[in-house]
């Protein structure tokens, strides 16, 4: 086994070794090599996801009118309103208490899914399948089915919490119990998805592994740890990434359920540039807000393959 | 094998069976209310205690929802769109995937770190500038205007790396000695050992288009060329908001995706053997 | 091995052959002419499209029954009542998407000729400078408004131009169950009509279990910033200074005047007191709670009513009343604010097809389409002839409760507070009034403290808005 770290530093130092005009020649035919492999999916993301991104922050140095024409240059000012408004650290709170709550949550769940479904037993792949099934359901579809299963009436979650004796919640109507109640729909909507993947990352780990931990009378947790987590850690590794990117741009399941409510409990950074864009016209205010998502979710992802993508193992 | 050995089997695997099948309950539980509730009727939908199981098989509200939306022709709209983004992504995201595993160019850290910084753009940020685009190219109301934008997929490229490079280098030197292309290494032996991964992408890439809301609602107008989750909203009437209803067309929407699902599930990610990674 | 190699191959092959074909020819139908683009074949598939008849996209944000059925069936009867004009509808989405996809088509000319627009978009549509006011059509063939609604009118009416035409419209009416009041003790037939007399009712008409805990709320409002606007103009309060924005443009928000801390302190006062319940923002929550018999009395549009009346047969009997108000002199000198949506023509699109936009619009002002209209939706007929229509006679009678709403509206005075407010950053205002009474709900803020803050927000909103609009 290799650890990615390993892996990066021997090719570095394979590359560094030889300079004459030979290597650089090689180095230059691999970079272009890698480039044509690449340029498909540069070019859609030039077009459709670059030239937009500059698009937008030009945007918000200008003031704009209420359908987005620019009427003034305002330099970096939105940035400092921005930083100045207490409603925008109270999102910014919100969303990072958001992730805290659905990330970690999702992972964990999921790998005691992918576990469970990766017994060997009869008939184990219907439950595979049940554990995987959200993957195919929206966003939307999860929050209006939640939206009536929360009704702080008639909702099947109070009446069932009502059965055992506890009092009814507020779930969606709290201030308190808002953000984990939308929570709850995130971390049930990314089940199938982690689920999924981890099952598929599971897979993919030789059976011998086991069965030689077996014969040398490893238990069950030690096979876990020794086996499954390093040899899952790629998949693990992938699924943090990609859930965190997710929960930090989770939007759908609030404004369906909550609209930013109750007092702004549940007014992530997401939602809140989409109230200023699309419902407040506040064009460049919201521009400059996705800016700076953009730059935390970017230090984040960068912290995560600095620190942690050293420690996954390949191969 | 002992009496007592057999026993303890017995007993274990039906605690295990018993644990799944709790599990299985608590997941599919809100599916399932979303079925209950589309064949409940006009009273029965606000009712309280909250049924658990329809009382009949009531049909109406499916025969509503088509009546008000033209479910089947989105239907057809979105399987269309979400196929073809499904197959540019595959193709893409190989492609790239590939360049980042096996290929040690200088500034890969960096490219792939610009690929993922696609997911960090808030969607509000580029749906505009996109719109204004799509429409300056007269790509409204087509499917490449559906479906072009969406042609490449940085989760896509991260999943399908991710398994590349699990896959021992070993494999690659060997097929450059045999003198085999890089294109072919890809397509020879790459792809077919990353068969659950990209069963995975197709299935999530499909769906994630299936999903679909805001950006079809924006670049159509053409009842002709619509898709399905504008089908849904077309149900949800503010003031007449109608659960039952809104839940039979979400049921018929969920169907196909669960068909794809299943077929998706049993085709590609059971359908690998554990072995295969010996090639 | 071999043989999933061969597999993923030529399912690639296939792949990307699908791929180069759909890159080189697109699969859309016939390229939309540049200048029909926006409603270029929303196809009404019973209709042809008769040679040369000018074709006009209609965009509108009806689901449902009316948007899904209604909605093309007025279509298609204008098309088959002439043949010079061709209306296409296309739904798109809420009213909130609608505005939001005209601000983007906007910036590129992808627009329809007729937009139906919920009431508060009018100050920003008329600052915007992007329609042809209707009162230019009237004026142009001297149009008989005199049988129409003054009141419904009058919302639409800007610096004394009718800027757009009311089409779906509607007030908010106090809706109660009959049976729990008759279980109360309390005159099934007479609805609670000043604030004192429904807290007094709420209190009466909530159920405890043994334990204290409530069963029944007496009532329930839905969190919602229109609910405010109509309690604050039956206490006779403005929104918005300059004579809520109609004098001029407005610069202030004076809702945390005494009238407006009354609703609140009146809704909080209840809501502590454990006769009024809280089922959040979605207004069908409390419905479906009303429905449910979990509450006895709630507030909500008129619009509601119908679905209110077949959802509650064979439950309990359904009773309606105008909105509560602070005392009985408000029933005399006060009333509610028109609500709902317009039609709005905008003059980024040919004369011609503007010509059919209003020709639609009249159609669809006739008394016959009214009376439709009017009894598949529930909204108001916005002409008084749209009443003596035989459908709608008989829709009546089958609906007595829908009188109460009739009432209401013809006995409000016709004066800058029922007119309503005229503000371009309405949406922000709703928003942050309703942040407002969950605030004071929840107990974090007294209602005046909670308005004022409102009110600073909304009027800095309204100062940010001026700046971009060059007032």
């Amino acid at each position: 086994m290799v650890t990615n770290d390993q892996r990066l530093a021997s090719q570095k130092s394979s590359r560094r070794t030889p300079s004459s005009s030979r290597a650089r020649w090689r180095e230059m035919k691999k970079f272009l090599l890698a480039l044509a492999y690449l340029s498909p999916s540069l070019l859609i993301f030039l077009a459709f996801v670059f030239i937009p991104l500059i698009r937008s922050f030009i945007l918000s140095t200008q003031l704009t009118d209420p359908i987005g024409r620019p009427v003034a240059f305002v330099g970096l000012t939105q940035y400092q309103r921005l930083l100045q408004n207490p409603q925008f650290l109270n999102s910014l709170q919100r969303t990072l208490l958001f992730v805290l709550y659905t990330v970690p949550t999702t992972l964990v769940i999921a790998l005691g899914l992918a576990l469970l479904g990766n017994l060997r037993l009869r008939r184990i792949s219907i439950f595979r399948m049940i554990f995987s099934l959200t993957i195919a359901v929206s966003a939307a579809t999860a929050s209006l089915i939640f939206l009536y299963l929360f009704h702080p009436a008639l909702g099947m979650l109070n009446y069932l919490l009502g059965l055992v004796g506890i009092p009814s919640i507020g779930w969606l109507t709290d201030v308190r119990t808002a953000l984990p109640s939308v929570a709850l729909v995130t971390v049930w909507l990314q089940l199938g998805l982690n689920t999924v993947i981890l099952l598929a990352g599971m897979q993919g780990i030789p059976e011998e592994l086991y069965e030689s931990a077996m014969i040398d009378g490893a238990s069950g947790p030690a096979r876990f740890r020794h086996i499954t987590l390093p040899l899952l850690s790629p998949t693990i590794f992938f699924l943090l990434v990609v859930d965190l990117l997710a929960a930090f741009q989770a939007f759908t399941q609030f404004h369906v359920l909550t609209k930013g409510g109750p007092i702004n409990s549940t007014n992530v950074l997401v939602f809140s540039i989409y109230r200023e864009f699309y419902f407040n016209g506040q064009y460049s205010y919201a521009a400059a807000q996705s800016i700076v998502l953009f730059f935390i979710m970017l230090v984040v992802t960068i912290i995560q393959f600095g620190v942690i993508e050293r420690r996954v193992v390949y191969e | 094998m002992s009496l007592d050995a057999r026993w303890q089997r017995i007993l274990t695997n039906t605690a295990l069976y018993l644990l799944l099948t709790i599990v299985a309950v608590i997941v599919i539980f809100p599916l399932w209310s979303a079925l209950t509730i589309s064949m409940l009727s006009e009273t029965e939908v606000a009712s309280y205690p909250p049924l658990l199981a329809p009382t009949s098989l009531y049909l109406t509200n499916f025969v509503r929802a088509l009546e008000q939306a033209p479910l089947l022709r989105y239907l057809f709209n979105s399987i269309v769109q979400s196929t073809l983004v499904m197959a540019g992504q595959l193709i893409t995201a190989s492609l790239a995937a590939y360049a980042f595993a096996f290929i040690d160019f200088k500034g890969r850290n960096l490219m792939f770190l610009v690929f993922l910084s696609t997911l960090m753009i808030p969607w509000e940020a580029t749906i505009i500038p996109n719109y204004l685009t799509v429409r300056s190219l007269g790509w409204t109301d087509t499917y490449m205007g559906l479906t072009v934008p969406f042609l490449a997929t940085a989760f896509g490229t991260f999943l399908l790396r991710q398994f590349f490079l699990t896959i021992p280098r070993e494999l690659q030197d060997a097929a450059t000695i045999d003198g085999c292309g890089s294109l072919r290494f890809l397509t020879a032996i790459v792809l077919p050992l990353a068969r659950p991964a990209l069963g995975t992408l197709a299935v999530y890439s499909f769906l994630q288009t299936y999903n679909q809301y805001l950006w079809p609602l924006l670049i159509t107008n053409d009842q002709q060329m619509r898709t399905v989750q504008i089908g849904i909203t077309l149900l949800q009437d503010e003031e007449r908001f109608a659960f039952n209803v809104v839940m039979a067309g979400v049921v018929l929407v969920l169907l196909p995706t669960f068909a794809l699902f299943i077929v998706g599930n049993r085709q590609l990610i059971r359908g690998l053997t554990a072995g295969a990674v010996k090639g | 091995m071999r043989k999933q190699v061969s597999v993923i191959l030529s399912l690639l092959i296939v792949l990307s052959m699908v791929l180069s074909a759909c890159t080189a020819a697109p699969v859309a139908p016939a390229a939309p002419a540049p200048d029909s683009a926006a409603g270029d074949a929303a196809d009404t598939a019973t209709q042809e499209v008769p040679a040369g008849a000018t074709r006009v996209a209609f965009w509108h944000s009806m689901a449902g029954d009316i948007g899904g059925k209604s909605i093309p069936k007025l279509a298609d009867d204008f098309n088959a009542s002439q043949s010079t004009c061709f209306v296409e509808p296309t739904y798109q989405g809420s009213y909130d998407d609608s505005l939001n996809k005209l601000r983007a088509g906007l910036q590129s000319n992808d627009i329809p000729a007729v937009v139906q627009l919920f009431d508060i978009a009018t100050r920003l549509m008329v600052d915007l400078d992007v329609a042809t006011p209707v009162q230019d059509f009237m004026d142009a063939e001297d149009f008989d408004t005199s049988d129409f609604e003054p009141n419904v009118l009058a919302y639409y009416t800007v610096d004394g131009k009718q800027y757009s035409m009311p089409f779906n419209t509607s007030t908010p009416l106090l809706y109660y169950n009959k049976d729990m009041f008759a279980a109360a003790g309390l005159d099934p037939e007479v609805a609670p009509r000043t604030f004192d007399e429904v807290a007094d009712y709420a209190a009466k008409l909530t159920q405890r279990d043994a334990s204290g805990n409530v069963t029944v709320s007496g009532g329930a409002f839905a969190i919602y910033g229109w609910f405010v606007e109509q309690l604050l103009a039956v206490s006779g309060g403005y929104y918005v200074d300059n004579g809520n924005g109609r004098d001029g443009a407005a610069t202030q928000a004076l809702f945390n005047s005494p009238e407006g801390v009354r609703v609140l302190e009146w809704w909080k006062e209840m809501y502590d007191a454990g006769s009024f319940g809280n089922y959040g923002r979605t207004t069908v929550d409390t419905r479906n709670a009303f429905l449910a018999g979990q509450t006895a009395m709630f507030i909500d549009s008129t619009a509601v009513l119908r679905g209110m009346i077949d959802g509650s047969a064979g439950k309990f009997e359904l009773g309606t009343g105008w909105l509560p108000r602070p005392d009985e002199s408000a029933f005399e000198n006060a009333g509610t604010i028109i609500g709902g949506a317009s039609l709005w023509i905008l003059n980024g699109r040919p004369a011609e097809e503007q010509t059919c936009a209003w020709e639609f619009i009249k159609f669809l002002a006739e008394p016959a389409q009214q009376a439709y209209w009017h009894t598949v939706s529930g909204y108001f007929p916005i002409r008084l002839a749209g009443y003596e229509e035989p459908l709608a006679v008989e829709w009546r009678a089958k609906y007595p409760q829908f009188g109460t709403a009739v009432d209401q509206l013809h006995a409000a005075p016709n004066n800058r507070v029922t007119q309503g407010a005229l503000i371009g950053v309405f949406p922000t205002a709703r928003q942050t009034v309703e942040t407002a009474i969950e605030e004071v709900l929840a107990g974090q803020s007294t209602p005046q403290q909670a308005l004022d803050n409102a009110a600073a927000t909304v009027t800095q909103a309204i100062a940010d808005y001026n700046v971009t609009m060059g007032k």
